[in-house]
C-alpha cells in the first residue's frame, strides 16, 4: 500500500493490482475424473448373460 | 506482461534466446514494467543465478532499484508480500554485483505461520513465495519449509487434485530445493505433468524450468 | 492429525444416529421377490449385501454393548432376508460363474452362519478351472479372496501377487488419484485386512505410504463433499498402526449427518419426498460411517487401553483354512 496521498488514482489501483498478485486467494477448485469410455458395448455383452455384480462400494459418477 | 516478463526468464533458464537482461526483456520507464518485476520478485534475477553476473551499476540495477522504491510493501501487507519484497533485495545483493549499499534495507517478514499454518494454507503460501527457492536465497525460510517438507507433498498433491497448476509448480519447486521430498511423491514425474496440464502457462514454466535447472528435478 | 484417543463422545454418537436411520430403514432393505431374476441387483442385494459386511464389525467389536446390540439386530434381520442362506443357493445355480453371491455369503459364513447346500455348491463352482479366469480388476479379485479365505475354501490366486497390481499395491503416484482411484485404494486396504479385522496384513511400507497421503486425499474430497469417501478414508486412517485421528475431517463428517442419523452421499441432504430415493441417497454413506466410527472407535480404545482391551478374538485372525 503506497502512502503518497498525492498518487494518481491509476497508481494507486496498480499498487492494489500488484499485493494482489504477489499474494492472491486460491482460485476455485476444478475436479475431473476418468470418464469410463470404450468397455460400454463389452459390459453391456457381460449384463446380459449376469447382472452386475454388487460391489460395496459407490462407482463413480 | 508478467506472463511476457515470466517467459524471458524462462527462456534465458533454458539457455534459449540471447543473453538475458531484464531491462531488455522489459520496457524501462513502464510503470506496468515495474509492477512485473515487484510481482515475480527474486526471479527477475534468476538467469544471473546461473553464473554470469550482471554488472553493477547498469541498467538492470536501476530497474530493479525502482521497483523496489515504486512497491514497497504497506504497513497492511501481508507476510507473503513482504517475503517476496525481501527475496528481490536478496536477489539483488546476490545476482547484481551491487555489492549491500544504497539498497533498501530488508523488511522484517514474519515467519510464525511457516510453523503454524495447517498444510493447505501453508502451501498456498509457500507456493507464492516459490522465488526465494533460488540456490542460496533465504536460508532461513528453506529450512524452516524444510521441516514441513511432508506437508508440502501433500499441498502438491491437492493441488494437482484442484488442478491449481501454478500452486503446484511453486510446490514442486520448493520440493526440488527441499533435501527429503518422500519419494513415493514422484516429485519428477510430478513437475512434467504439472506443466504440460497447465496448457503453456509462462508461470508455471518459470518455477518447472527452474526446478530442473536449479535442482536437477523434474523433466 | 494427532494420534490417541479420537473423541469418543463424537463417534458413538455418529454410529448410534447411523445405527438408528438404518434400522429404520429396513423395510428398504428388504429382497423383493425376484431378487434372483428380473430385479436390480445393484438397488437389492448391494444394499443388503453393505448392510451385512459394515454391521459386522460392529456387532463383534464395537467396546459399547449397545451398540453392539443394535448392529447385531440389522445383521440378524440381514441373514433372515436371506432366507438363512437360502437365496445364495438360488443366485448359485441361476449365476455359477458370478463372483457376488460367494463375496457375500461369505461375510455371513465368517459370522458362523452357514448354509449346507451353498457350501456343497460351492466346493463345485469355485473348484473349476473357469473359476481361475481373470477378473475385471485386482482389487474385486482380492474381495473375491477374502470370501474364499473366509468361507474356508482354497484360494484360487495369491493374495499377495494379486495386491501387488492394485492401485495401492503399486504405491502410485498420490496425485494421480482421481475418485474411481480412491475408491479402489480403500478397497484394497477392506479387502486385504478383512475389512480391519486384519490390519498387520497391510505391508509396513504400504501403511507408511497411506499414513503420509491420506490427510491430502481426504481434504480433497471433503472439500467436494462426498462423504462416502470421505467415510472410507477415515475408516482405512483407522487401519493404521498407532491410527492417527483427524478430529478435523470427523467434525466435518459429523456435521453432514442430519438429525435423524442419515449420512447423504455427497453435499447436503436433499430430501426427497420419495423414500426409496432418500434411501438409495444415503444409505451408503450411513453404513460407511457406521463402519469407520467403529474402526476409529477401536483404534482409539486401543490407544487408550493397548491392544488388548478391543482385540477380541476376530482380530488378527490368520486363520487361514
Amino acid at each position: 500500500m503506497i502512502t503518497d496521498r498525492t498518487a494518481p488514482a491509476e497508481s494507486v489501483t496498480l499498487t492494489a493490482e500488484v499485493e494482489n498478485l504477489v499474494d492472491s486467494a486460491e482460485p476455485d477448485a476444478v475436479f475431473r475424473d476418468t470418464r469410463e469410455c470404450g468397455g460400454g458395448l463389452l459390459l453391456l455383452g457381460l449384463l446380459l448373460i449376469s447382472p452386475p455384480t454388487p460391489r460395496p462400494k459407490t462407482d463413480a459418477r | 506482461m508478467i506472463a511476457d516478463a515470466a517467459t524471458g526468464v524462462a527462456l534465458a533458464l533454458r539457455g534459449e534466446g540471447d543473453p538475458y537482461a531484464l531491462s531488455r526483456t522489459l520496457r524501462q520507464g513502464d510503470a506496468l514494467a515495474l509492477a512485473a518485476i515487484r510481482v515475480l520478485g527474486a526471479d527477475a534475477l534468476a538467469p544471473y543465478a546461473l553464473g554470469h553476473r550482471a554488472g553493477p551499476g547498469g541498467e538492470d540495477e536501476s530497474v530493479v532499484r525502482e521497483a523496489l522504491a515504486a512497491y514497497p510493501p504497506g504497513v497492511a501487507a501481508s507476510d507473503v508480500s513482504v517475503w517476496s519484497y525481501r527475496g528481490l533485495i536478496e536477489a539483488s545483493h546476490a545476482f547484481l554485483n551491487g555489492g549491500a549499499d544504497g539498497w533498501p534495507r530488508p523488511p522484517e517478514a514474519g515467519a510464525g505461520w511457516i510453523g503454524t499454518d495447517p498444510w493447505p494454507r501453508l502451501s498456498h503460501r509457500a507456493s507464492q513465495l516459490a522465488a526465494l527457492a533460488l540456490p542460496g536465497l533465504a536460508p532461513g525460510l528453506a529450512e524452516a519449509l524444510a521441516a514441513r517438507t511432508d506437508d508440502l507433498s501433500r499441498g502438491f498433491v491437492r493441488a494437482v487434485r484442484r488442478q491449481d497448476w501454478l500452486q503446484a509448480a511453486g510446490l514442486g519447486r520448493w520440493l526440488a530445493r527441499l533435501p527429503e521430498v518422500p519419494p513415493t511423491l514422484g516429485l519428477d514425474g510430478g513437475l512434467a505433468f504439472v506443466r504440460q496440464m497447465s496448457g503453456g502457462d509462462a508461470r508455471v514454466a518459470l518455477h518447472v524450468v527452474a526446478a530442473r535447472r536449479f535442482h536437477g528435478r523434474g523433466w | 492429525m494427532t494420534g490417541g484417543r479420537g473423541d469418543p463422545a463424537l463417534l458413538d454418537r455418529l454410529v448410534g444416529d447411523g445405527l438408528g436411520w438404518l434400522d429404520g430403514a429396513r423395510a428398504s432393505f428388504r429382497l423383493p421377490p425376484d431378487v434372483t431374476t428380473d430385479a436390480d441387483p445393484n438397488t437389492t442385494l448391494k444394499p443388503l449385501g453393505e448392510l451385512a459386511e459394515l454391521t459386522e464389525l460392529t456387532r463383534t467389536a464395537h467396546p459399547r454393548r449397545e451398540i453392539r446390540e443394535r448392529a447385531d439386530a440389522l445383521f440378524a434381520f440381514a441373514w433372515q432376508e436371506t432366507g438363512e442362506g437360502e437365496l445364495f443357493a438360488e443366485l448359485i445355480r441361476g449365476e455359477p460363474r458370478a463372483t457376488y453371491p460367494v463375496e457375500l455369503y461369505g461375510i455371513f459364513a465368517q459370522a458362523g452362519l452357514r448354509h449346507a447346500a451353498v457350501e456343497e455348491l460351492l466346493v463345485t463352482t469355485t473348484g473349476l478351472r473357469g473359476w481361475r479366469v481373470a477378473r475385471e480388476d485386482h482389487t474385486r479379485t482380492l474381495g473375491v479372496l477374502n470370501a474364499e479365505r473366509r468361507i474356508g475354501l482354497p484360494r484360487h490366486a495369491a493374495a499377495d501377487a494379486e495386491f501387488a497390481h492394485t492401485g495401492l499395491g503399486l504405491l502410485p503416484e498420490p496425485w494421480t488419484l482421481d475418485r474411481k482411484a480412491a475408491y479402489g485404494v480403500t478397497h484394497d486396504v477392506f479387502h486385504l485386512t478383512d475389512w480391519g479385522r486384519a490390519r498387520r496384513r497391510l505391508p509396513a511400507a504400504h501403511a507408511g505410504y497411506l499414513r503420509l497421503w491420506l490427510p491430502a486425499w481426504l481434504e480433497c474430497w471433503l472439500e467436494e463433499q462426498l462423504w462416502d469417501l470421505v467415510g472410507e478414508l477415515l475408516a482405512v486412517t483407522a487401519c493404521l498402526p498407532d491410527a492417527p485421528y483427524d478430529a478435523a475431517a470427523w467434525q466435518r463428517l459429523a456435521a453432514a449427518q442430519t438429525s435423524d442419523g442419515a449420512v447423504p452421499e455427497t453435499g447436503t441432504a436433499t430430501r426427497s419426498a420419495d423414500p426409496a430415493e432418500t434411501f438409495l441417497a444415503c444409505y451408503h454413506s450411513t453404513l460407511v460411517t457406521v463402519f469407520a466410527g467403529t474402526l476409529a472407535r477401536i483404534a482409539a480404545t486401543e490407544a487408550a487401553d493397548g491392544p488388548a482391551a478391543a482385540g477380541r478374538p476376530p482380530f488378527e485372525s490368520e486363520a487361514a483354512p
